[in-house]
């Protein structure tokens, strides 16, 4: 009794996170690995215990392509949202003298995630489409003599608004390790002889190593889950891991199969959550 | 550490869904848009004393998903009749006392002797809607009126084809390959139609899966021809002021015909059974004609609330049109083959 | 000695208003240890920072080893910082760190090998060639940071408050390190410090900076006996001021009233009879007379305070005046209560007249 009500509090603490834990993350998930072994069967499917949706997974060529193609978009996502947000946020941390600019500069980038994510990528729908901004603009300059149909229902479009969408998730992490970087460490590195682009090379770029690897983390895992941007601007080859994930549970009604395809989608970003986690503790170890 | 933690949570909180309060004298209904519309709703919840709570679905594979979350939100849905037989076997719906629904001799034959909607000599559904899955084209954008499925796979059309996102891709398909038997395909005809749709892909500007989504893209410039749910989008797209043109292809087109359902254990059987009478009724019939453009089922009922215009337009007098019409049915344990078949081409 | 650097009217104005830097000449000779002295905000370390080329100038010029640098950047310099936090690379080895400074020089590994490893052993760390500063004390990695910058061989080294962030009992071992060490390298070592005590016990030459300007500058031992005025006099050691008049004037030698009494001493200064001055005095340069025990100048007070501190006492001594007055004394060797100095006791105090500062006019230092 006196062991219960000294320890009271401390299971409450413990036990409420606990639960929501087990409430929330195991059991969602626990539903969905035991779906992943059950059998489709019409009307819906039937319980069972096999490995014939992972086979399937691996081996009709249609799941190993979208997987790929997702993988693509991904990389392709984080790479753009790198090469643009780190020049960015250099500039805020390092360049940039005033602080009403430096703050209204970054506020700009991250305002848009208070944004409907459906209205931002409908912008770029409007932006991108034969009849859209783009190519006005683009005729109104004279570089195009006929609206271009390449800028939106494709893969490229896909790339462009969801590095739209997610590069405040590149943004926000390289600012704060740039942000860390002691300034006298960028002064030490010219006062022992080098020039700014090798005490970039040498010294800010390893020490900002973390940020980006939190970023190209976010903005993978985040591209790597969509199912909007394809919907919306994505053209016909532009089915994404998601968009089969939510056929499989919906017009399929292969719940089975939809789970073992959730199941590995959840292995890859675990295990590159777990990567870049390495990476930053790595990172850390060095850090500052 | 942070970043795994955040994305699980998300997960986590998308596994929640709101659904709809259950209360006394109120049904809630699964419909496409358009069916329960305040336009003929209102004057039936003042007589009636029923309030109606509409949750729209976007497509009939959302029918299936919805009701298997948990029963006891919806009372009544109206799936198409190739998802009402699904309904049946899922046990996900009831038998209908068609003796408490007035006008239910009055409803076209044809559709009465469906399959789809009836089990062991019990009736499960109730025709309601019905129209083809017919093809559009914008006229500026012809010389020469298409007349074929095949104009669908034109090459001078790159870029400017959209089709429907959905398993009725592989009908279409078939019927281009000249398989008619479009419901009970072979392995060998699904394929033949699969590799016909991966040839036609890089012509596809965009595969549409909303109504409004082919709006926006004829509206917007991007697509020229397509297939439609016949008097719906052409209607929209002609308020926006752009001419568009339905025709029926050489290879036939599909019918379509949605039915009202009485959800199992639906304890609002009396406000369920008024609504259906209702939706049966001139008032619900000419009421869902106007607001969406399709034609009904009570032809009793059409003829004396439409106009001889109208009348003529949606084909209700006209049981050669219907005739005319491959209308969908249950595909059973094939509709595994079609969506996979389907689900590979979007893959390509 | 040839001068290694010569600062030509150096002045850094922010604005109108914010000046860092205002008109300072400074000539620093070959091998020599100068240290900027002054209060936070006194513009030495901007100029320090210009001199380094991490700041420019808005006027005047920099001369390095007779070479114009005054707008040349950091890496185009042939002088090194020692960083006030020591600014050691965390994502490198002790070893990268020392070496980094050598790339630009492109030499051969084995030279580079060996000059890593001579700096290292001169600040005693080779031992530590494969660890990462985070793993050293701060003592340790400031010797780090030496060695990176003396391992490049510059003409002059800067060091930016370098002992600031040891504990006291470090400090004053790595004073005399550092000493020694600028010995050993006969590199020009330009250093800068808020602490006297670190100015007078290492340096050659002591500049003593105020508001962006040089106050005085000399060996500490000039500065300590010959303060050109009372923020000198202040800033180095401590000084007891009193108001003062100048009373009579014979050759080299004043009489000045002050503190309730006549006071002889030798000013500095060209002062004129009846001229109101400002009397200087240190407190262990001030003796407790014995009685009968005669003296150049004789104060006569009371003991306000006594201070106890270990090596002596400091005794706080209101004057007939009301003038306030210090004075140390060593502790006797027998410590006996009844000799100790009492407060409230009356007591005589004497200075002699050459440890008087005599400045012009009142002062409220």
């Amino acid at each position: 009794m006196s062991f219960l009500r000294r320890n009271l509090p401390s299971m409450l603490v413990m036990g409420i996170p606990l639960m929501w834990i087990a409430l929330f993350m195991l059991l969602p998930y626990g539903i969905i690995v035991t779906y992943s072994f059950w059998l489709k069967k019409y009307p819906t499917f039937i319980p069972a215990f096999q490995f014939g949706n992972y086979i399937t997974i691996f081996t009709d060529p249609q799941y190993v392509r979208v997987f790929l193609r997702t993988l693509k978009i991904s990389v392709l996502v984080s790479m753009a949202s790198f090469l643009l947000a780190y020049p960015f946020a250099y500039y805020l941390v390092f360049r940039c003298r005033s602080v009403a600019l430096r703050t209204w500069l970054y506020m700009a980038v991250i305002a848009p995630l208070w944004v409907s994510y459906l209205l931002r990528a409908y912008i770029w729908k409007t932006i991108l489409g034969t009849e859209g901004v783009l190519n006005s603009f683009l005729m109104s300059l004279g570089i195009i003599d006929e609206p271009s149909s390449l800028f939106l229902y494709n893969q490229f479009a896909m790339v462009v608004t969801l590095t739209y969408i997610f590069i405040p998730f590149m943004v926000m992490p390289i600012y704060t390790a740039l942000e860390k970087i002691p300034t006298n460490l960028t002064e030490a590195s010219a006062d022992l002889g080098m020039g700014p682009w090798r005490s970039f090379w040498t010294v800010t770029l390893p020490l900002s190593l973390p940020g980006v690897a939190a970023g190209f983390t976010l903005t993978f895992c985040l591209s790597f889950g969509d199912f909007i941007a394809p919907f919306l601007v994505g053209g016909p080859d532009g089915n994404l891991i998601a968009n089969v994930i939510a056929t499989q549970f919906g017009a399929a009604l292969n719940w089975p199969l939809g789970s073992a395809l959730a199941i590995v989608m959840l292995v890859v970003v675990l295990t590159i959550v777990s990567l870049s986690d390495r990476m930053e503790r790595k990172g850390m170890t060095g850090g500052v | 550490m942070t970043i795994k933690k955040t994305m699980l949570g998300t997960l986590s909180l998308l596994a929640l869904t709101a659904s709809p309060v259950l209360a006394e004298g109120t049904i809630n209904v699964l419909t496409w848009e358009g069916y329960a519309d305040p336009s003929f709703l209102t004057k039936f919840e003042e007589t009636s004393g029923c309030q109606v709570n509409a949750t729209y679905v976007g497509s009939n594979d959302d029918f299936a998903p919805k009701l298997m979350a948990g029963g006891g939100v919806y009372d009544l849905i109206t799936p198409s009749i190739d998802t009402t037989k699904l309904m049946i076997d899922l046990d996900f719906v009831e038998p209908l006392d068609t003796s408490k629904i007035e006008g239910w001799n009055d409803i076209y034959p044809k559709f009465l002797a469906l399959d789809g909607i009836q089990k062991d000599g019990e009736y499960y559904g109730m025709p309601y809607v019905w129209g083809a899955i017919a093809f559009m084209y914008r006229d500026d954008a012809f010389d020469t009126p298409p007349t074929s499925i095949a104009d669908l796979w034109r090459e001078d059309l790159k870029g400017k084809i959209s089709l429907w996102d959905d398993k009725s891709a592989i009908y279409v398909a078939a019927r281009k390959n000249g398989d008619m038997n479009i419901y009970s395909l072979s392995d060998e005809q699904i394929e033949k139609a699969k590799q016909s749709l991966v040839e036609q892909k890089p012509l596809i500007r965009k595969y549409w899966a909303t109504a409004g989504e082919l709006v926006d893209l004829y509206k917007a410039g991007e697509v020229v021809i397509s297939n439609t749910w016949a008097g719906y989008q052409s209607s929209l797209l002609a308020d926006e002021g752009i001419k568009v043109t339905e025709f029926i292809p050489t290879e036939g087109a599909e019918g379509w015909m949605d039915s009202w359902m009485v959800v199992k254990g639906s304890p609002n059987k009396e406000c369920a059974y008024k609504f259906l009478n209702m939706q049966l009724s001139e008032q619900g019939q000419c009421g869902v004609a106007n607001v969406n453009g399709y034609s009904v089922a009570n032809a009793a009922a059409a003829k004396s609330c439409m106009s001889p215009e109208q009348y003529a337009a949606l084909h209700q007098d006209d049981p050669d049109y219907l005739d005319s019409l491959l209308i969908w049915q249950s595909l059973g344990d094939r509709f595994e083959a079609y969506t996979n078949a389907w689900n590979s081409v979007k893959a390509q | 000695m040839a001068s290694i650097i010569q600062l030509e009217n150096i002045s850094k104005h922010y604005s109108p208003t914010i000046i860092g830097v205002d008109d300072v000449s400074l000539t620093v000779e070959d091998g020599e240890f100068v240290t900027l002295l002054g209060p936070s905000g006194c513009g030495k370390s901007t100029l320090l920072r210009m001199i380094g080329g991490f700041e420019e100038p808005t006027a005047g010029a920099i001369r390095l080893a007779d070479k114009d640098v005054t707008f040349d950047p950091p890496y185009k310099r042939e002088v090194n910082m020692v960083f006030q936090d020591y600014a050691l690379f965390p994502h490198m080895t002790i070893g990268e760190n020392v070496a980094y400074g050598l790339k630009t020089f492109k030499l051969d590994k084995d030279t580079v090998r060996t000059r890593v490893k001579d700096a290292l052993m001169l600040v005693g760390l080779y031992d530590k060639l494969n660890q990462r500063p985070q793993q050293l004390s701060g003592g340790q990695r400031q010797r780090i940071a030496l060695a990176r910058a003396i391992v490049r061989r510059p003409k002059v080294l800067l060091l930016d408050e370098p002992l600031s962030a040891l504990d006291a009992k470090l400090r004053e071992q790595m004073q005399i390190e550092l000493k020694h060490l600028h010995e050993k390298v006969g590199i020009t070592f330009i250093m800068v410090t808020h602490d006297q005590t670190e100015a007078l016990v290492m340096s050659d030459r002591v500049v003593v900076m105020d508001n962006g300007r040089i106050a005085q500058e000399g060996r500490p031992q000039d500065l300590y006996d010959h303060p050109a005025s009372p923020y000198v006099a202040n800033f180095i050691g401590t000084t007891s001021f009193l108001p003062g008049k100048v009373s009579a004037l014979s050759g080299e030698v004043a009489t000045i009233a002050a503190g309730g009494t006549q006071i002889t001493a030798h000013p500095n200064a060209k002062l004129g009879e009846g001229a109101t001055v400002t009397v200087g005095v240190r407190p262990e340069k001030v003796k407790l007379l014995a009685e009968g025990e005669a003296a150049d100048n004789v104060f006569e007070g009371t003991i306000s305070e006594v201070i106890y501190y270990g090596l002596g006492l400091r005794i706080s001594v209101t004057l007939a005046d009301g003038s306030k007055i210090d004075a140390d004394t060593l502790l006797p060797d027998k410590l006996s209560h009844s000799t100790l100095p009492q407060s409230g006791a009356p007591v005589r105090l004497g200075v002699a007249a050459h440890n008087v500062f005599v400045f012009e006019g009142t002062v409220t230092p």
